[in-house]
């Protein structure tokens, strides 16, 4: 049974190399079809977009269900980022000590389930927090953008500069402009968190604390395919439980945890006789699969109450942004939001904050927020227009987004997006407080809902139309007063719909049948 | 090759302080011509595609080897300012650009670069003006200018606004710069023509938005003089410029401009726009510091029908 240990370290080198890249890739080389199918695959972010938008990502949840119900919970061995991530840290962990060996272990099921039920209850009522704070492949995002991007990004600069020395100028130097210093420490905790759990216990994340874990767990119990410890053919070496990452495999007794074993077949690798086996439902189980101890009893009853979690979407997502629509301080300075994302609130109760959007954006405007979505909202991207402005004719983020939080929007419907307002403080303009021209922020508008109008002698001064602003903060970027911007855009906590700018044919003044004008 | 050449010219400076360094460089653009030496202070052409309205244009000059010789490096500049395509009259047109470059080349220039320091992402900006491409097919090579390491700490001492500023390292290290603005209307100055192009040419541009825009384009024109300007008023923007909302805003008006005085190609081009130049304060300010000339009337000037 080698060749499903072999499967499953090709199927994963190719899954995390290209979740990796997809991160990492600043220069958007990487076609939005390759994002999608990758990204459709990652459970939590899927099963959220689902929720939201039923699309040809769906397809990827679908898959994911289908093969766990199938063979167990091969996806946390395969197609998981931070489960493979683990997996090279226990290999590391491997060479430094050749003696390491795991032993089974109790499972922590009534922790981590009880987790799981809180989290679900959270993200139904409207808080991603501890989604945000232990889903797979948003952690695994956050690490590479927040840690090894700026990494990447230095790097390419570095030998850019060198190269352009010796006249190659194919590596341009790139800014960085989407660090959150605050993200980037959370983003080193897990990481040390991840690495040492794993280093010294095995999945135990995956088993503790990971939802898509526990979710998966539950599915597995009554998957079609499973391991099992033949009893009559082990010779019972424990060769098995030594390999077992999940600590899942309890030699003594030969019985295996199947709800937590993560898919990855060490163990049939490891079985030096024909005492264990991948089998389907059909073959007649030898009396191993007596399984009745405290532990599992519990944890049936337990799994209850997340099945009935599930049902809750459907009400559970629409109450919750109707909840968070009004559940925000109009009086507080609130943070803005991706187009697409529909407003503040619901953005904040979809979004995992993965970073992909802010490792994809092009104008880099997208920077990890810390607390000005509220405490669940944590590192949730939000639009920093002191770095960069939107692009009036870019969709990136909002095709890249996993979880839906982001709508898919084409550029058409995303001009009719206001996400924000301008708001002109004229006594701080220069052409008030100075008496000289300016007009930076009307030359940067996409749609002149910022234009020049006369002012005294012959200066012009700016003039707002929040009718046909999308906030998309062209005119606070640009705009040079120091240090308070004289036009800033005030978010729309809910998104609300700009009006197409209209503009009358210019009159034609000279044209070539004519004589100049000098 | 532009960094390398700036660093070796660099090194021999390099004792000496970076203002006095960047003093050395006011030389570079030495005019391998005398003005007089040509026939005309002004050539206006019209009513043709913009890259036969410059062969055409540049013919009355004598052609490009007037200005361009064997083996120099050449940069031209564009505005390259705004993510919009070539009919919307943001970008310099495309089909100019490259017969500018095409022609350099023919000419004997070693390279070629474009570049600009664009105002929306410079990526887009290049790949959507179409000059990129464009760049490419005529042997020309575009050159990033996006972030403030390409741009190098210049002195302007007839500066009365600014008398320093950043400019982009191909400017400091080539023989011959070529100015290509598009003609458009500008929220802030009225008009953007010649003079205010250049302001794709440094790194600071904020500071002069803060200060006082109209001079500090005119200061910065007193120090930075092209070796050749070339007006693209083939689409104009006449309103919601300097970006543009749409095809709207764009007229077509078929013409180009070739001088090597910016501040009478800039008055002329404002009269073809319709503005009285004397409006537009930074071409009075320019005129006022002996930049150029705007009394046109005394001007040679040539005009051609295609």
């Amino acid at each position: 049974m080698q060749w499903l240990k072999r499967i499953r370290i090709v199927v994963a080198i190719i899954f995390f190399l290209a979740l990796t890249l997809l991160f990492l890739d600043f220069g958007n080389v990487i076609p939005i079809e390759i994002h999608t199918f990758f990204v459709s695959t990652q459970l939590v972010p899927s099963f959220m977009r689902t929720l939201v938008v039923l699309s040809s990502a769906s397809f990827g949840l679908f898959f994911v269900l289908i093969i766990t119900v199938l063979f167990g919970r091969v996806y946390c061995s395969t197609l998981c980022p931070l489960g493979i991530l683990q997996d090279i840290v226990i290999r590391i962990a491997k060479r430094m000590n050749r003696r390491r060996r795991f032993i089974y272990k109790e499972q922590h099921y009534i922790l981590h389930y009880s987790l799981f039920v809180l989290t679900g209850i959270l993200a139904f009522s409207g808080s991603v927090i501890l989604l945000n704070l232990f889903e797979p492949f948003s952690n695994y995002g956050r690490i590479l953008s927040n840690l090894m991007s700026p990494f990447i990004v230095l790097a390419n600069n570095m030998f850019g500069y060198i190269l352009g020395l010796f006249g190659f100028m194919f590596l341009f130097q790139i800014p960085i402009l989407h660090i959150n210093p605050v993200s980037v420490l959370a983003s080193l905790c897990i990481l040390a968190l991840v690495t040492y759990l794993s280093y010294n216990h095995g999945r135990l994340f995956c088993n503790l604390l990971c939802p898509a874990g526990a979710f998966l767990g539950l599915l597995s119990r009554f998957s079609f395919f499973k391991i099992v410890i033949d009893k009559n053919n082990c010779k019972e070496c424990g060769l098995c439980e030594r390999v077992c990452k999940a600590n899942c495999i309890k030699s003594s007794s030969m019985e295996i945890d199947f709800a937590a074993c993560i898919g990855c077949f060490n163990c049939l690798d490891a079985c030096p006789t024909i005492g264990m086996s991948y089998q389907g439902r059909w073959t007649k189980l030898s009396d191993t699969s007596k399984e009745t101890d405290g532990g599992r009893r519990n944890v049936l009853r337990i799994s209850v109450l997340p099945a009935l979690g599930l049902l809750m979407p459907v009400i559970g997502v629409d109450s919750a942004v109707g909840r968070s629509q009004n559940g925000f301080n109009e009086n507080r300075k609130h943070p803005i939001s991706p187009p697409g994302s529909l407003g503040v609130g619901r953005f904040s109760t979809l979004c995992t904050a993965c970073h992909l959007c802010i490792s994809s954006c092009p104008t880099q405007v997208l920077l990890p927020s810390f607390l000005e979505y509220g405490i669940a909202g944590v590192f949730q991207p939000k639009m920093n227009y002191d770095a960069s402005y939107c692009n009036y004719d870019c969709v990136l983020c909002s095709q890249v987004c996993p979880t839906g939080a982001i709508l898919p929007l084409d550029i058409s419907s995303k001009k009719e997006i206001q996400i924000g307002k301008a708001q002109f403080i004229k006594d701080d303009c220069i052409v008030v407080s100075k008496k000289k021209d300016c007009g930076a922020c009307s030359e940067h508008c996409p749609t002149k809902a910022v234009t020049m109008v006369p002012y005294e002698k012959k200066l012009m001064i700016p003039e707002v139309n929040n009718e046909i602003c999308v906030g998309c903060g062209a005119c606070e970027h640009a705009c040079p007063v120091q240090p308070n911007k004289a036009i800033y855009v005030s978010a729309n906590q809910i998104h609300q719909k700009a009006k197409k700018p209209q503009s009358k044919k210019a009159e034609p003044s000279f044209d070539s049948s004519q004589e100049f004008p000098f | 090759m532009d960094r390398r050449a700036f660093f070796k010219k660099g090194l021999g400076a390099s004792v000496v302080v970076g203002a006095v360094l960047a003093g050395k460089y006011q030389n570079l653009f030495a005019a391998p011509y005398a003005a007089n030496d040509l026939p005309f202070d002004l050539v206006a052409v019209k009513g043709g595609e913009p890259d036969v309205m410059l062969k055409k244009g540049m013919e009355a000059f004598g052609g490009i080897g007037k200005f361009v010789k064997k083996g120099q490096k050449v940069v031209v500049k564009p505005n390259i300012g705004w993510d919009v395509t070539p009919e919307r009259g943001g970008n310099t047109n495309p089909k100019l650009v490259a017969e500018i470059v095409r022609q350099c080349r023919t000419a004997g220039a070693s390279e070629v670069y474009v570049f600009d320091h664009t105002c929306d992402n410079w990526q887009r900006c290049y790949k959507n003006s179409g000059i990129e491409s464009a760049v490419k097919d005529a042997g020309g090579k575009i050159a990033p200018g996006h972030t403030e390491g390409y741009y190098h700490e210049i002195s302007i001492p007839t500066g009365k606004s600014i008398t320093s500023a950043k400019e982009h390292e191909l400017l400091l290290s080539s023989d011959v710069f070529i100015n290509v603005p598009i003609l458009k209307n500008h929220g802030g100055t009225r008009l953007t023509i010649t003079m205010k192009n250049q302001m794709g040419n440094v790194w600071d541009r904020g500071t002069w938005h803060r200060t006082d825009l109209h001079q500090c384009i005119a200061d910065y024109a007193t120090y930075r003089k092209p070796t050749l300007n070339i007006v693209d008023a083939y689409y104009v923007m006449k309103q919601n410029g300097p970006r543009g909302v749409s095809v709207e805003d764009v007229v077509t008006m078929k013409s180009l401009l070739i001088s090597t005085d910016m501040v009478a190609i800039d008055t002329a081009s404002a009269k073809l726009f319709g503005i009285d130049p004397a409006d537009v304060r930074y071409i009075q300010i320019a005129a006022d510091q002996k930049v150029g000339r705007m009394d046109l009337e005394n001007l040679r000037i040539k005009r051609l029908n295609v």
